[in-house]
């Protein structure tokens, strides 16, 4: 079965157009063209279709990293360890 | 008793006493009286609806906490939005929509009795009522406390100061700080007096001043293309000075008190592209739409397209926000393009400004982004300002026009201001430039002038409050007002 970890790295993946090496613990939202605020829109869909958890705009503004939507993700239950 | 009175600042100046005299335990009190009197000067005849929206709102609140299952919840909330927006509806857009209906009854050669009502907007409906609805919708994911004491609860439904035309405050923010005992603090004082002041400045001595001028053109039955330019351009300045006191005055007069409100201007006019002009621009509406119109919308989209409809949908319904009529709605959905536009094309855009070489010179680069921005907003405020929308699109043509952009007609233009208000605009606008350049400098004006000497400083307040008082006029109250 595949590791939650695995599921997140996916998304950024399939849902930003990005190479599997692309998504990295420094990847942020704006740094890369791909992950821009409309991008961003699509990422948390598809973050709460694969997670199954409803994030709120608060924490929409505040997953804004690779590693504070982890954080984030945590804060909703999703287990990372 | 508008914000920019004489009347107002004695009567704030009684109730910032009073407020420090009494007991915190009676302060709610004062405070709910003083907005309710501070709107029956206004508006009367809608205290009722003001006073009915706040009760429903406030056992809304209540019901939706109490029920048992998330199903429930929903219902009720959607009951309670239904309502306020059914109000809201009815005075603000059943005109509106009725003379839309004749005219398309008309065009289609269809009978259409309706007449049309005389229906008064009461004020500040707009604003409250998205407070109350982000207020029942926040109880309902469980954000926000149904709030019991019905007293503060009012007070965040009225809070005088930024009653009239915001900022758009939530309850999470302001209930707990009606209730924290606020000290007489110096620095809060301090500090809300000069934004008022700095507030009476903007609106007195710019967009008051402004207004007329610009009312002389668009009121015009045949300006010309370069007056249309210029007053397009003065007009875009009238509303950010006229909007931003207005907010300035809300927010010192809540500090004063010991209230921080949310800041609702970043300055706009320096926004380098129309996403970051709305994160600059009436913050706290924004911020608003984002949160419960655009993320509702964006649940479970996964293509970019469909992005692209929420943001189209949430400038129209910004757009309706602002007035019932079709120019604001043609103006909410020029600026759903544009951001839409400014996303699809974002690449080849930036493979042209490298292909020029405009990237190698950033500061240059970022004043043409300036520049661009600028001119996109202002030209839709061609609409935004335009009393129709036959007169929208001969504005806009005149605005399109090259010719219109000729210097010598821009110059020509010049001669709508009479030369004493020119001399007078072109001094307080250098003023108003140089504050805004300090706090893109330095991060905060005010911070900057406390660490000049005393003679600086107070010189810089006198010549505020002098200024106001010998060359300040006061019109009819603000534009936002009559959102």
């Amino acid at each position: 079965m595949m590791k939650n970890i695995e599921k997140y790295r996916n998304a950024f993946i399939a849902v930003l157009d990005l190479e599997e090496d692309d998504v990295s613990e420094d990847l942020a939202l704006g740094v890369t063209r791909e992950w821009d605020s409309i991008g961003h829109m699509t990422l948390i869909s598809e973050m709460e279709d694969v997670f199954d958890v409803s994030i709120d705009s608060e924490w929409i503004t505040e997953f804004n990293s690779y590693m504070s939507g982890i954080e984030i993700l945590k804060r909703l239950g999703v287990d990372f360890d | 008793m508008t914000l920019i009175s004489i009347e107002f600042l004695l009567f704030f100046a009684i109730i910032v006493c009073i407020y420090y005299i009494i007991a915190h335990r009676f302060r709610w009190i004062l405070l709910l009286g003083a907005s309710y009197v501070f709107y029956a000067t206004l508006s009367i005849q809608f205290i009722p609806l003001l006073l009915a929206s706040t009760a429903f709102t406030y056992f809304t609140g209540i019901i939706i906490e109490r029920q048992e299952t998330k199903k429930q919840k929903k219902k009720v909330m959607l009951a309670g939005i239904s309502v306020l927006l059914f109000f809201l509806g009815w005075f603000k857009y059943f005109n509106f929509v009725n003379d839309s209906l004749r005219e398309i009854a008309k065009f289609m050669g269809l009978n259409y009795s309706v007449p049309y009502q005389e229906i008064v907007l009461p004020l500040a409906i707009s604003f409250y009522t998205f407070q109350a609805v982000s207020y029942l919708v926040d109880i309902y994911y469980g954000k926000q406390k149904a709030e019991r004491h019905y007293g503060y609860f009012s007070i965040y439904f009225a809070f005088f100061p930024q009653l009239v035309a915001g900022p758009i405050e939530r309850a999470k923010k302001l209930l707990p700080q009606f209730k924290v005992e606020q000290s007489l603090n110096y620095e809060n004082l301090t500090c809300g007096m000069k934004r008022i002041a700095w507030g009476f400045f903007k609106k007195t001595l710019i967009a008051d001043r402004l207004a007329p001028i610009v009312s002389s053109v668009f009121d015009s039955p045949n300006p010309t293309g370069s007056q249309i330019v210029l007053a397009t351009i003065l007009f875009s300045i009238q509303l950010f000075a006229d909007f931003s006191a207005c907010s300035d005055i809300a927010i010192g007069c809540a500090r004063m008190l010991g209230i921080k409100l949310t800041e609702n201007f970043k300055q706009p006019h320096f926004a380098v592209s129309i996403a970051d002009f709305w994160s600059r621009w009436h913050i706290t509406l924004s911020t608003w739409l984002r949160d419960y119109i655009f993320v509702p919308l964006c649940k479970g989209k996964k293509k970019r397209s469909e992005i692209y409809f929420a943001i189209v949908i949430t400038f129209l319904v910004s757009g309706i926000w602002h007035g019932a009529a079709w120019t604001f709605v043609l103006w909410g959905l020029i600026h759903g393009f544009y951001r839409v536009f400014g996303d699809y094309t974002k690449n080849s855009r930036e493979k042209m400004v490298s292909f020029i070489q405009l990237d190698r010179s950033p500061v240059l680069h970022r004043w043409v982004k300036i520049a661009i921005t600028f001119l996109l907003v202002c030209f839709s405020r061609v609409f935004f300002r335009s009393d129709s929308i036959t007169q929208a699109f001969e504005n806009a043509k005149l605005f399109l026009t090259i010719s219109s952009w000729r210097p010598s007609g821009i110059i020509k233009a010049f001669e709508i201001f009479s030369l004493l208000d020119l001399v007078i605009f072109i001094l307080f606008f250098i003023i108003v430039q140089l504050f805004q350049y300090i706090e893109r400098k330095n991060g905060s004006t005010w911070e900057w002038l406390s660490q000049r000497s005393i003679i600086a400083r107070f010189s810089f307040y006198i010549f505020i409050i002098v200024s106001v008082l010998i060359f300040g006029v006061s019109g009819n109250g603000f534009v936002y007002g009559g959102f």
